[in-house]
């Protein structure tokens, strides 16, 4: 696939991620999200600051059309496209930053696919639920709801990450 | 080659920081509940760092703190000696013995550079010489008791005999009025000594406290040394009791030398 086709699918995707964020909140411990696949899978060429900048840039958009807080989103991709090439170069090896390679499913392996998107699903949630509870809400159901929307997140993200991420890109 | 990888990663560092910044500013301008987390979160952080530096501050400090205490400690001690010694004076006079005592100490404040305790015959080097107005034959206190007594001077610094010196022995009292006899150094710890030579007559209690007595030139009178404890007699005739010193001969480092003022003179005088 074409880098203009990656970004094709990811504005397509970041659309999906507004409606989802508007319209998908059918319970306080459930949170669905694709920004941190959509991070993840970005073109392994990529230096990292730019990664940060597109990050903040979809974290915003998301957080100034849908009905959320303003910078929460933001607050919360941002770090996970500063510990992407940590978490490729941990999972799939360096092997792929020296081939410029991006990952899939097809050549890595579903296990490793899946573990990396737990891990950017983890990093997103854990800072989001932390930062939007502001320490009010009790330690049970931060842990639920982070248990609960890792699990789904990571779920619909398995679902697009064959469109970020095809073998033939 | 290293310093080309690690630029572009500071560089991102910052950018990540920056970003992260910007994400918590917009969040707390535009929701009441974060802001206050922030904030408070912002506080906390300020207090605990602040709060270490001020402990990493007080750290460097307290080698001048202590140096400003030990000071402040000799001018203590010079005012209480010179208290005792009114107060003596006055008692002598109520007594109506037209008599008088005129003796003082001079007291400067010193640290003890290098001492030795491993062995019977132990000392002390004091950083203060003659050039500091230390002079031979003066005693060396704490505010704890009696710690040796000087032997020689040079320029800057001084040697002491240490009181855990086989060959040192202080005439000490049994509580303040009591009968006077010999303290030494009961050979091994840092805190054991003996009193010696005590009257049978005199009785005591264990846990008495014993002072210095006054006659021996080099002490004021009526510093405190240690507990009395346990006692034996010996030979029939005198007892010897075991002491508890006050102090710890394994933390000393702040010393006060006192130099009888009236000691060249009584000397001359006995000889």
């Amino acid at each position: 696939m074409k880098k203009s086709g990656f970004w094709l699918i990811y504005i397509i995707l970041l659309v999906a991620q507004l409606l989802l964020s508007t319209y998908a909140n059918f319970t306080p411990y459930v949170m669905v999200t694709l920004l941190p696949v959509m991070v993840l899978c970005m073109p392994i060429r990529m230096h990292t600051i730019l990664a940060m900048v597109i990050a903040f840039a979809s974290g915003l958009s998301v957080d100034l059309l849908s009905e959320g807080l303003l910078g929460l989103n933001a607050l919360a991709l941002v770090p996970v496209a500063f510990a992407r090439n940590a978490i490729i170069r941990l999972i799939f090896g360096r092997e792929l930053f020296a081939r410029e390679e991006d990952f899939s499913i097809h050549r890595n392996g579903f296990g490793k696919v899946l573990v990396a998107l737990v891990l950017s699903v983890a990093l997103f949630l854990a800072i989001y639920i932390w930062a939007d509870g502001a320490g009010t809400r009790p330690l049970l159901f931060n842990a639920i709801r982070f248990g609960a929307s890792l699990v789904a997140s990571t779920l619909l993200s398995l679902l697009v990450v064959n469109l970020l991420a095809p073998d033939s890109r | 080659m290293r310093s080309r990888k690690v630029l572009p990663r500071l560089i991102s560092l910052a950018i990540f920081i920056a970003l992260e910044i910007a994400s918590l500013q917009l969040l707390s301008h535009n929701a009441q509940l974060q802001r206050i987390w922030l904030s408070r979160s912002a506080h906390g952080f300020m207090g605990a760092v602040w709060g270490s530096t001020q402990r990493v501050q007080g750290f460097f400090r307290l080698s001048k703190t202590n140096r400003e205490l030990s000071l402040e400690n000799a001018a203590l001690l010079k005012e209480l000696t010179e208290t005792r010694e009114a107060l003596r004076r006055a008692h002598t006079d109520s007594l109506g013995t037209g008599l008088r005592q005129e003796s003082g100490f001079v007291i400067i404040p010193a640290e003890v550079v290098k001492m030795s305790r491993g062995s019977q015959h132990n000392y002390l080097i004091l950083n203060r010489g003659y050039e500091d107005g230390i002079q031979e034959k003066s005693g060396i206190i704490t505010r704890n008791g009696v710690v040796g007594m000087i032997d020689a001077v040079s320029a800057h610094h001084a040697y002491a005999f240490s009181f855990q010196h086989a060959d040192i022995s202080i005439s000490a009292r049994l509580g303040l009025e009591g009968g006077t006899g010999l303290l030494v150094w009961d050979g091994s710890g840092n805190r054991g000594a003996i009193l010696k030579e005590i009257p049978l007559q005199y009785k005591y209690n264990p846990g008495d406290t014993i002072y210095t007595s006054g006659h021996s030139l080099l002490f004021p009178p009526d510093i405190p040394l240690g507990v009395a404890g346990e006692s034996r007699i010996i030979n029939g005739a005198t007892n010897e009791i075991s002491v508890t010193l006050f102090q710890d001969f394994s933390a000393i480092r702040y010393v006060s030398v006192v130099h009888n003022t009236a000691f060249d003179e009584i000397e001359e005088f006995v000889q």
